[in-house]
């Protein structure tokens, strides 16, 4: 009996053992990545979006819930005025060719970024601290440097992206590969990984992991492959060239967004009825409304109706599909409504991505997007209130409709570890040197 | 109408409407023809149709049948019945094996009706086709035809229903191949044909037809009745034939065209020779008609010259004779009829001479035997008292030498009046204004028309003022005239009215003077008045009857007329028209 113990206790603990080894981060193996959209390899090798921040870094970053954390920067204030910032730069931190990070290095690709939204920017190196000057308030720099597009890099001539991330920039063909390797001095410690391929992806997936755009034939996956979806990324919507209200409400009556989200996003979309999703604003479900055709018939009774074009993106099999149902939904309301690649519709179909967490910036930018910038001037990034009642008043305008939130959804093979971890911190960017592959 | 007129008129007459009877002859046989041929063309088309449709039926059901047995529908359906499976994951697999089987249409439904995946319209996920719940067993049923709604509109299917069991419930695979212009295209028409498949039965005009309202009139019968049915319009003939659906009511019409272009052109031809053939004949006719004048109407119009010349007293034309047939007889008679008609009329001239002497020698024995006789009395006491008395001889002697004295006067004027009768002169023409001439021949009988021992007759003048000057001899005038005054007077013994009456004539050539003398005497009867100008003719007891004729003559020399009229007890006027 005894020894039949000890023969349990001995099995148990190999079983354990083995276990515990299987879920143990494990140091190198290269990470194959398929990516669907050529354009993310093209442009430069940080506008894969979540990957960017692989390669380069930004001076904070936004927190799960928009709260802004040090990263390049450890530590910063600003005036009374809002026109006077000052960073402190993380020590010990070098470029992937071994140049230290400080003031006077960061300071030129920081100051080319914010030129493009702040033509009255100067930027001032001293040490490692950075003195950033404009004319005029900006209240919400730090959500303008947690966007990608102000990561601090460098270039020459064999190196387009020279960053401070976890991995390093070993070879690129613009629009087809880009291979990267473990940066071995990376202040926030050696990736597990030793190197990631990106490539082109085909359609059928046979890569780590590979992204799973919306519409394709690659939601039929490999056995054992487990679906991973950001937060909401995306939204999209309606928009009106001319706002005709009522014929526009009865639209937004007639369609049913729980098919669109059930079957065309496999439920891994989320029906929109505002602008910012629940998670970034908190009170998108406010705008709830359920699809009431008969109200929407009722509407329309008395209207003229003009023939009615939605143009949705060419090349683009989900925005076809959402077309075609949104017509589908408008035809039982008595709506006839064509839907045509050629551009100059009465209706389109937009694809916004959505950049930030910051739901106050978020909401300017798609005001401005929208061509509704003078309400931007009421938003309080204090108050939700403000943002819920700008929000309100473009809805209630019937200038946009939205439809579903989006997010990005990738194809994660079997031997691909901690890739949910490597996304807690931003929702906007995976931390890869978190991930780990079984070899 | 002339003869020449007449024969252009019946020879063309007769080519036209013989060659018209020809053409409408030909042309039905034709038209008869050719609607023969075009049912029969059309019945192969439509034979042709049927066994196409009948080939992609079974195609149909044989595709159908490989979906269903396809390993990715068998396993939806073992998963509806296994649990609640989300049908999200499979909403865009019928497009998959609709491409996979070639079909155009293909759905798959769940037990409750819901459009689970459609090939045909995938937007329609979620959506009821209760149609399908139906308690029939599909397999049963074949293929059927169905309207299907799509995005852009309605379409014709040949559609067919398999069932798989899904747990309790059934999933349906509905599918089939669209009937529309690929379908029709594959059918092989004969030229001129065109095969139409009109899926929309309410448009109201159907501008890629020929004759849209010839078409709407079929579809509006065919749409009231479904059956076989055609119609001819002048360019094309439709035949109809009725598609119907499952439940039997009607969902398309297969429109079969045939043109009658051909035929039309042939017509045309036909119409086109008819008129050719039509101008011939009335060439022919023309020329007919001139060849038959100068062979008929020639002789006929020297005839009627001829003829018109002996109207005008050319007694002696004569008709040539050139032919033995009616013709030539006709102008043999003519020529006897005209010798006849001057024998007669020298037969009539002699009698009429003959009568006149006479009638001279009565008169001049009547106006001669009333002087001779008191002569010879005259003479017999003469020669008494030579015998009885010397003394009484001489008393005697004067008053009977007075008597022959007297009498031989009398029988000069007699002599003398028919003296100047037959020395008739020329009248010497002069501008005359015949009022004045009336006026003066009214003044010489003023006397007389004012005696006291005879009955009063009264006078009236009625002279136009705007009476133009004659060309005249106003010594014959004169004369006339008064021999028209004594007449009337003559006629009035008991008195009466006299009437003299001037009057201008504005004729559309020339203008005329009139002059009339009237009485209210005991007038003429027609008799009287058909004589009364015949020389030696008198209603009077000692008459010459030279007076009217002496009128007659001096009016005949003045280029004038001269008429009566008058009715017994109602007077006479005679009225003379002389020219101005």
């Amino acid at each position: 009996m005894r020894r039949r113990a000890w023969a349990w206790l001995a099995l148990s603990s190999a079983c354990l053992g083995a276990l515990i080894g299987a879920i143990r981060p494990r140091y190198g193996g290269t990470l194959t990545v398929e990516l669907s959209n050529a354009s993310l390899l093209r442009d430069s090798p940080g506008a894969s979006g979540h990957l960017s921040a692989a390669i380069a870094e930004t001076l904070v970053r936004a927190g799960p819930r928009g709260i802004i954390e040090p990263q390049l920067a450890v530590a910063w204030q600003r005036e009374p005025d809002n026109k006077r910032w000052r960073f402190s730069l993380r020590p010990k931190v070098t470029f992937h060719d071994g140049e230290p990070l400080n003031a006077v290095s960061a300071a030129p690709a920081l100051l080319a970024a914010l030129k493009k939204h702040y033509g009255d920017a100067t930027v001032t190196a001293g040490g490692q601290a950075l003195i950033v000057q404009f004319d005029h308030p900006v209240p919400d720099l730090l959500a303008e440097l947690a966007r990608p597009e102000t990561a601090v890099f460098r270039r020459n001539e064999t190196n387009p992206m020279i960053g401070t991330g976890p991995f390093r920039v070993t070879a690129w063909e613009p629009g087809r590969r880009l291979t990267l390797a473990a940066f071995e001095d990376y202040w926030g410690g050696r990736p597990f990984l030793d190197s990631i391929v990106l490539s082109l992806g085909s359609a059928t997936a046979r890569a780590d992991v590979f992204d799973i755009p919306f519409g394709s034939a690659r939601h039929v996956v490999p056995e054992g492959t487990r679906i991973w979806a950001s937060p909401a990324s995306e939204l999209v919507a309606l928009l009106a060239a001319n706002p005709q209200s009522t014929l526009l409400q009865a639209l937004s009556l007639a369609i049913d967004r729980a098919p669109i989200v059930n079957v065309l996003t496999q439920r891994r979309g989320e029906a929109a009825f505002g602008i910012l999703p629940q998670w970034m604003s908190g009170y998108a479900f406010l705008f709830q409304t359920v699809p009431d055709v008969a109200r929407a018939k009722q509407l329309i009774v008395q209207l003229r109706l003009p023939s009615i074009n939605l143009t949705y993106p060419a090349n683009d099999s989900f925005a076809r599909s959402v077309a075609d149902r949104i017509a589908l939904n408008a035809r039982d309301a008595g709506i006839t409504i064509q839907p045509t690649t050629s551009a100059g519709g009465n209706l389109t179909l937009v694809r916004w991505p959505l950049e930030s967490a910051d739901a106050a910036m978020e909401l300017t930018r798609l005001l401005t997007l929208l061509g509704a910038s003078e309400r931007a001037g009421s938003l309080d990034p204090t108050k939700p209130e403000t943002l819920y009642e700008a929000e309100r008043a473009l809805l209630d305008d019937h200038r946009v409709i939205p439809l579903v939130y989006l997010p990005e959804v990738y194809g994660l093979a079997p031997r691909v570890h901690n890739w949910e971890g490597a996304q807690k911190r931003d929702p906007f960017r995976l931390n890869l040197e978190n991930v780990w592959v079984d070899q | 109408m002339s003869f020449r007129t007449k024969v252009f008129l019946s020879i063309t007459t007769t080519v036209v409407i013989t060659v018209w009877i020809v053409a409408s002859v030909v042309s039905t046989l034709v038209t008869s023809s050719f609607e023969r041929q075009d049912t029969q063309r059309t019945a192969a088309l439509v034979s042709q149709f049927r066994s196409e449709f009948e080939r992609r039926s079974a195609e149909v059901e044989r595709r159908i049948d490989a979906v269903a047995n396809s390993d990715p529908v068998q396993r939806l359906a073992v998963n509806l019945g296994a649990s609640k499976t989300d049908t999200a994951q499979y909403y865009d697999q019928a497009l998959a094996l609709a491409k996979e089987q070639s079909l155009n249409f293909l759905e798959l439904v769940g037990p409750d009706g819901s459009i689970i995946s459609s090939a045909e319209w995938p937007a329609r996920f979620g959506y009821k086709e209760n149609w399908l719940l139906q308690p029939i067993d599909w397999k049963s049923q074949g293929v059927f035809l169905q309207r299907a709604q799509l995005a852009d509109g309605p379409a014709l299917a040949l559609i067919t229903v398999r069932t798989l069991n899904a747990g309790d419930g059934l999933l349906y695979i509905a599918g089939g191949q669209r009937l529309d212009k690929a379908f029709l295209d594959s059918l092989s028409p004969a030229p001129g044909m065109n095969i139409r498949l009109i899926r929309d039965l309410d448009a109201p005009a159907r501008s890629d037809t020929a004759d849209s309202k010839l078409a709407d009139d079929l579809i509006q019968d065919v749409r009231a009745r479904p059956h076989e049915l055609s119609l001819t319009g002048p360019d094309l003939t439709l035949t109809a034939i009725p598609l119907l659906g499952r439940d039997k009511q009607l969902l398309a019409i297969l429109m079969v065209e045939n043109s009658r272009a051909e035929l039309a052109n042939l017509k045309t031809y036909i119409q086109g020779t008819a008129w050719i053939a039509g101008s011939a004949g009335v060439m022919l006719g023309l020329a007919f008609s001139f060849w038959a004048a100068s062979r008929v109407t020639q002789p006929l119009l020297a005839l009627a010259a001829n003829v018109r010349d002996v109207a005008s007293g050319k007694w002696n034309a004569r008709a040539r004779i050139d032919s033995t047939d009616e013709v030539g007889q006709l102008a043999q008679d003519f020529n006897q009829m005209t010798e006849q008609l001057v024998e007669q009329r020298d037969r009539m001239i002699q009698a009429e001479r003959v009568a006149a002497w006479r009638e001279l020698a009565r008169r001049l024995a009547h106006e001669l035997k009333n002087p001779l006789f008191p002569l010879q009395i005259t003479i017999e006491n003469l020669q008494r008292a030579r015998q009885a008395s010397p003394a009484q001889f001489d008393e005697v002697f004067h008053e009977s030498t007075s008597t022959l004295l007297a009498e031989l006067d009398n029988l000069k004027t007699i002599v003398g009046r028919f003296s100047d009768f037959a020395r008739m002169p020329a009248p010497h023409l002069e501008p005359v204004d015949l009022n004045q001439v009336v006026g003066e021949v009214a003044k010489l009988f003023d006397a007389q028309l004012d005696a006291l021992d005879r009955p009063r007759i009264a006078k009236i003048l009625q002279l136009d003022d705007n009476l133009p000057n004659v060309s005249a001899d106003p010594e014959q005038i004169r004369r006339a005239l008064r021999n028209l005054v004594l007449n009337a007077l003559d006629a009035m013994p008991k008195g009466g009215t006299l009437t003299l009456r001037t009057q201008r004539l504005d004729g559309p050539v020339e203008s005329k003077v009139a002059l009339e003398v009237s009485d209210t005497g005991q007038g003429l009867t027609p008799e009287e008045c058909a004589r009364l100008f015949t020389p030696y003719y008198t209603t009077k007891e000692h008459g010459t009857g030279l007076g009217l004729a002496i009128v007659q003559s001096v009016v005949s020399d003045h280029k004038g007329t001269i008429t009566v009229r008058s009715e017994p007890g109602k007077g006479a006027t005679f009225r003379i028209e002389l020219p101005a």
